[in-house]
């Protein structure tokens, strides 16, 4: 094929075929060519949980006591939900450690994008065992969206010397390269080439690039936040002390300088934390690292 | 056998010197000659001026990928970028004179591209556009 | 070695030509540097410019842009730019590009300077 012109495609950057052709017939035809969640999503009940039983490491299931091919807990009393209704574009696998708890501690959230490929929605990864902060509620019982609405500061500030990150409520499980390597199983399953999602806070970017994600928007700020950051930088400047958020040591590591942006620091630099998007290619591993050197 | 290597950069203009440098050493490490570097590093750079300044256009630019495959007979090296695709078209000879009489001057970076390379590819896909460009090794010459 | 050196320019004057030597490397990032240098030295009348290249690693098509426009204007005003000393790899993107056929290329930065007083 010849190459570029310096017109730009006129057309939405949209390549895979229509969702039309990306049937569920297509189990049974052309094994190169895609298949939707909506068209997965339009099975009958058994065929559907056959397939995003592929979605799990068997691995995570067993070591919470749940079968990984009936998905029922013996004696633990954890469970699973699938959450993938006919006629919508998206799946939602939520695992709970006991049929009470009303937090999950696994949640993946896929759905089918405008451009025909699949979006990471969101993946969340908690130790069940560890504390519980209460970082999604403030003081008045709104819900804060993770932080992005309202803020509950003083947990916030509780979990941020308990070592949790922004957006978190437990610490991590750390299991986030095992579900990524099944995704691309799954992916790799339904003849898509790569997944994309858009990172919640800056220490989220940072781990889905040492998972080999890209950006296909955000590239960019990620190099001049480093660079701020560091000595003779804006946001070093920024870090002054003015809230328990905005500490003169924060810039050494990921978390401390996320929650530093968490609490609106990138204002200095007359940027904010939107618009970001990371996309990973099936098999492949970008190499992308926006902050050589700095520890979690 | 071949080697690769790869080196991932935002898209905007700074990185284009990081890239080329990249090229630089990575050609020299494997004795590549310096009009064959010389070369690779004007097509990568013209290809990611290009992808710069028109695929990333009006947004916060998102990653150039570069990965460099050297065996013994050629020098492959693949572009890889998430902005908007460029439309597939024939490389046009710039007419320098109808410049200098003050007619639009473009068409130089794509010309230089086909020019220096020995096989040119584009393809825009789901998981990205990816430009291949290849360069034929010069024959080593064995003294009788 | 890794051969990026800072886009350097610097100018002499000899009589009525003024030589700028140009250090390192031209691309799409450093080549408005290049351009508003030289636009300002054609600001003067009959404006003689020899460019010394004998420092310059590399161009990009970025490059061949300003120079373009650098003689369009230089002509313009009764003057002309004159290359010189170009190494081996930066000749053969000129000649591949067909600058040769507007512009005057010399081996040496003494003859292209010697190519205005004829």
């Amino acid at each position: 094929m010849q190459f570029l012109n310096l017109r730009l495609k006129q057309t939405p950057h949209k390549v895979a075929p229509d969702p039309s052709a990306m049937s569920v017939s297509q189990l049974l035809g052309d094994y190169a060519l895609p298949i939707s969640i909506r068209a997965v999503n339009s099975l009958p009940h058994d065929a559907r949980q056959r397939i995003y039983r592929m979605l799990i490491p068997p691995s995570l299931l067993t070591r919470v006591g749940i079968n990984p091919i009936t998905w029922r807990a013996t004696e633990t009393g954890a469970c699973i939900e699938l959450d993938a209704a006919p006629d919508t574009g998206s799946v939602k696998i939520i695992i709970r450690d006991s049929a009470d708890s009303s937090d999950a501690f696994f949640t993946l959230d896929l759905s089918d994008n405008s451009f025909n490929g699949i979006d990471l929605h969101f993946l969340l990864l908690s130790d069940p065992a560890s504390e519980r902060f209460r970082t999604d509620v403030d003081a008045q019982g709104h819900a804060t969206l993770f932080g992005t609405t309202y803020r509950n500061r003083a947990e916030e500030e509780r979990a941020m010397r308990a070592g949790l990150a922004p957006a978190q409520i437990r610490a991590s499980l750390g299991m986030s390269q095992v579900v990524l390597h099944q995704l691309d199983a799954f992916l790799t399953f339904l003849s898509h080439h790569a997944i994309s999602l858009e990172p919640l806070t800056y220490a989220s970017a940072w781990v889905f690039e040492r998972r080999g994600f890209a950006y296909m928007r955000g590239h960019k700020l990620m190099d001049d936040i480093e660079r701020e950051f560091q000595a003779g930088g804006k946001l070093r400047a920024a870090l002054d002390g003015s809230t328990p958020f905005r500490q003169p040591d924060q810039w050494q590591t990921i978390r401390g300088r996320t929650w530093a942006i968490h609490d609106g620091i990138l204002e200095a630099m007359d940027a904010r934390w939107n618009d970001l998007r990371m996309v990973k290619q099936v098999g492949k591993h970008a190499g992308v690292n926006t902050a050589p050197g700095v520890p979690y | 056998m071949s080697q690769k290597f790869r080196i991932a950069r935002a898209a905007e203009l700074e990185s284009l010197g990081v890239l080329r440098d990249f090229i630089h050493d990575q050609c020299a490490r494997a004795g590549i000659d310096d009009a064959t570097t010389y070369e690779l590093k004007l097509a990568a750079d013209e290809a990611c001026t290009n992808i710069i300044t028109h695929g990333y256009a009006q947004m916060n630019p998102g990653s150039l990928i570069l990965d460099l495959e050297i065996d013994a007979h050629q020098v492959v090296l693949r572009i890889t970028d998430f902005g908007h695709p460029f439309e597939p078209s024939e490389p046009i000879a710039p007419d320098v004179q109808a410049a200098l009489d003050d007619q639009p001057t473009s068409g130089f970076g794509l010309f230089f591209i086909y020019s220096v390379m020995d096989a040119v590819d584009y393809r825009a896909t789901e998981e990205g556009n990816c430009l291949m460009l290849t360069k034929r090794r010069a024959p080593k010459v064995v003294p009788v | 070695m890794s051969s990026r050196r800072q886009l350097q320019i610097t100018k002499v004057k000899i009589n009525a030509v003024t030589i700028i030597s140009v250090t390192g490397s031209v691309d799409a990032l450093t080549a408005p540097m290049l351009a508003e240098y030289l636009a300002r030295e054609i600001q003067n009348p009959n404006p003689n410019l020899v460019i010394d290249f004998a420092e310059l690693d590399y161009t990009s098509s970025a490059g061949l842009r300003v120079l373009l426009s650098a003689v369009k204007a230089a002509r313009a005003r009764g003057g002309d730019v004159r290359l010189a000393a170009m190494q081996t790899n930066v000749a053969k993107i000129f000649e591949m590009s067909g600058f040769n056929a507007i512009l005057k290329v010399y081996p040496d930065r003494a003859r292209a300077v010697a190519s205005f007083a004829a």
